[in-house]
């Protein structure tokens, strides 16, 4: 099967893949963008309204002086995200104070005013009014300490002593421990859910740019009539083979470029990581990772390469390739949904069929502990999934790229795999 | 080396019959002229014979062996359309076309350094494909053609789009290729480059072989009572004379078929007592323009002449 006309053809594919502008761009430039976003994000909420004057109204004194003092001792008072201005007021008079503050609401220059209700004692309901009552970041940083005053305010006339209630304040903290067979038991952090939603990030763009870069250099050979040529010397199966592979080399060294840090963080105590993002990774997993990743490769770069025989112009090729994109999309929403529940059935039953196991499985088995017979059964689906669709590729690639003129329906491909060529 | 052999091969498209029971040989050291119209079946008789097509039915088979990628990796073919990778520099490309042929190392980097000087491209080894003439890519497909040393050469429609510098250089090489022993067959609809270099031809039309064989024994075989003329003058009045079987006029040669042998000496007369200036009269002799046009029918007569 691979013979030196094979390897010459993977050869050049690698020289122009390797070499490429866009492939040295994306190798380098995504992580750089990557943590690029999340400062960009970070830049961009350190913005966030620097001027933000809050009025807090309550109808009771009381309430207001407490306010005051545990206000002027949160961080945001001192970081001046936020400008506290409290005063009290009965009800009837804050109607009339809101008529009269309307125009500075409009123009933001107060950005929302909280009015704290007698009744607030009984049923904790609080008003907040401004142009803009959905901005959820603010109104999260300023309810606790209000929640704090009206507990402190409700329970004084019950006589419990403050420590008791700073207890009762607190929120449970969870702390989630790893039950693995035969290991010690371990406090696990958020790291492999980072990780393992990094890996379906990268293994879905992978695959996505390895196979629409095949896609396309498929239809220009196929438009620039060199297949011709290429077939005087090659089969069509040694070509697409040809191209395959020297895809799927590509992806993998990109892939091995891409996850070489996390390695390396993960495996040296050169850099310390926080308690709870601590990734726990073996050698045999990142090996299984790249083998699985490599024969998604396979099956996806060569379905790709199918769907560019099929078309001459890249236009029609973008239209007709949404089955195989889907078939790429799925699987990566399903890894996606199992941040919320690893457990979920439906990624369960994805990890082991065939076109989504290549997604799933990797996702899960950073969350989960996977038994070893359903690893190796979804490695084995992968491969008779390569079995099984490579025949039916290579015949419509063989049919596709010698065929020229109109664009064809599907049901012509279908008739394609009953050609005798 | 030997013998490369068609046999019987038949391709349908659809309800398309593009080649039908088509058969014919070509001996070592020999150049093999594939003629006929335009969608008259050549190119598809070339790609089954280089496996792009598989036939229906039939088989090719060169030295007495079933072609397959191994005949293939011994042939230089020339595709009608033309295609090279834009991006991919001169030297590059010639170097991948004989890797993929199984030819490689030094030796057929200096091959191609020497055809590209030959063929006036040196200083373009290390251009990219993109930047070239249309003319200097046709040369650089050229070499890459011939640099893994075939044993045979296919070349479709050659000389379309060469001028005639170009065209001369790629004649030489191919008659030099043809004192070498090898096997050279190439398709065209351009008559007069077969007439003068074919030593065999085949004339296919609607996919089915009219004609095979040794040009000389064709035209030996259509030349009697036949003369080629070329002349200034008037000559309508042969028309209705009643020696004349047929006459087909190419513009500047006329080719003219007289009844019995006797005829020929009468008509030489005939045209010199009524002031035709002869430049050349060829007795017993045919173009094989004739032959084309005889073999596929008149109504292309029109259509060959222009190409």
């Amino acid at each position: 099967m691979i013979n030196y006309r094979v390897i010459a053809l993977i050869r050049r594919e690698l020289r122009e893949k390797l070499l490429s502008k866009a492939f040295l761009l994306m190798t380098i430039l995504l992580p750089v963008l990557m943590f690029g976003i999340f400062g960009v994000q970070t830049f961009i909420m350190s913005f966030d309204s620097e001027k933000n004057i809050i009025e807090i109204v309550s109808s009771s004194n009381d309430i207001a002086l407490n306010l005051q003092s545990i206000i002027a001792e949160s961080h945001f008072v001192k970081d001046s995200t936020i400008i506290p201005i409290i005063s009290h007021m009965g009800k009837s008079k804050f109607d009339e104070y809101i008529k009269t503050k309307e125009d500075d609401l409009l123009n933001e220059k107060i950005t929302g005013i909280i009015f704290i209700p007698e009744s607030a004692l009984i049923d904790k309901k609080i008003q907040y009014y401004s142009r803009t009552p959905k901005n959820l970041r603010l109104l999260e940083r300023i309810d606790n300490p209000i929640n704090q005053v009206l507990i402190e305010k409700y329970f004084k006339s019950k006589n419990i002593p403050v420590e008791e209630l700073k207890y009762a304040r607190l929120s449970v903290d969870i702390s989630s421990f790893k039950i693995s067979k035969g290991e010690e038991i371990k406090e696990e952090g958020y790291g492999n859910l980072i990780l393992s939603y990094l890996f379906s990030f990268l293994l879905y763009l992978s695959l996505i740019m390895m196979g629409s870069m095949v896609m396309q250099t498929v239809i220009q050979e196929k438009s620039n009539r060199i297949v011709e040529v290429l077939l005087s010397s090659v089969t069509s199966k040694e070509l697409m083979i040809g191209k395959i592979l020297g895809a799927a080399i590509t992806g993998l060294l990109q892939m091995i470029i891409w996850i070489s840090p996390v390695i390396l963080v993960a495996s040296t105590t050169l850099f310390v990581l926080p308690e709870n993002l601590t990734i726990d990774i073996t050698f045999i997993q990142v090996a299984y990772l790249l083998f699985n990743f490599f024969l998604g490769l396979l099956i996806f770069v060569g379905l790709f390469a199918t769907v560019g025989s099929i078309f001459e112009d890249p236009q029609d090729a973008q239209s007709g390739m949404w089955p195989v994109m889907l078939l790429v999309m799925i699987p990566f929403f399903i890894s996606m949904s199992m941040i919320e529940n690893p457990t979920n059935p439906v990624a369960s039953i994805a990890s082991m069929a065939p076109f989504a196991a290549v997604i799933v499985m990797p996702a899960k088995m950073a969350m989960v502990d996977v038994p070893l017979w359903q690893v190796l059964f979804s490695t084995l689906v992968n491969i008779l999934t390569v079995i099984a669709i490579f025949p039916i590729a290579g015949k419509i690639y063989r049919v596709g790229i010698m065929m020229t003129g109109k664009k064809p329906s599907w049901i012509e491909v279908i008739k394609w795999l009953k050609y005798k060529y | 080396m030997g013998l490369l052999e068609v046999k019987n091969i038949s391709k349908s498209f659809g309800n398309l019959k593009a080649v039908d029971n088509a058969s014919f040989s070509v001996p070592e050291g020999s150049i093999f002229g594939l003629l006929g119209r335009n969608g008259a079946g050549k190119t598809t008789t070339i790609r089954m014979m280089m496996n792009i097509y598989l036939p229906d039915s039939g088989e090719v088979t060169f030295g007495g062996i079933d072609a397959g990628p191994d005949f293939n990796s011994k042939v230089g073919y020339l595709p009608e359309e033309r295609g090279l990778y834009k991006k991919m520099k001169v030297l590059e490309t010639l170097l991948f076309f004989a890797e993929i042929k199984g030819k490689k190392g030094r030796n057929v980097t200096k091959l191609a350094k020497e055809y590209l000087k030959k063929f006036d491209l040196a200083d373009r080894m290390n251009s990219k494909i993109e930047t070239l003439s249309k003319g200097n890519q046709q040369k650089v497909q050229f070499i890459s053609t011939l640099l893994h040393d075939p044993e045979v050469l296919i070349l479709d429609e050659l000389f379309s789009g060469l001028d005639p510098i170009n065209t001369n250089l790629m004649k030489n090489i191919i008659l030099e290729l043809k004192e070498r022993g090898k096997i050279i067959l190439f398709s065209t609809h351009v008559m007069s480059f077969a007439e003068k270099m074919c030593d065999h031809i085949a004339i296919i039309d609607s996919g089915i072989i009219k004609l095979n064989g040794p040009l000389a024994d064709i035209k030996a075989e259509r030349s009697q009572r036949n003369i080629s003329l070329n002349y200034k003058g008037d000559i309508s009045f042969l028309r209705n004379n009643s020696m004349i079987e047929n006459i087909s006029d190419h513009g500047n040669s006329v080719g003219i078929r007289v009844k019995e042998e006797k005829h020929i000496q009468e008509l030489l007369k005939l045209l010199v007592n009524s002031d035709v200036e002869v430049n050349k009269f060829d007795a017993n002799d045919i173009s094989l323009e004739d032959i084309f046009i005889e073999t596929v029918g008149q109504e292309v007569a029109e259509e060959v002449k222009y190409d």
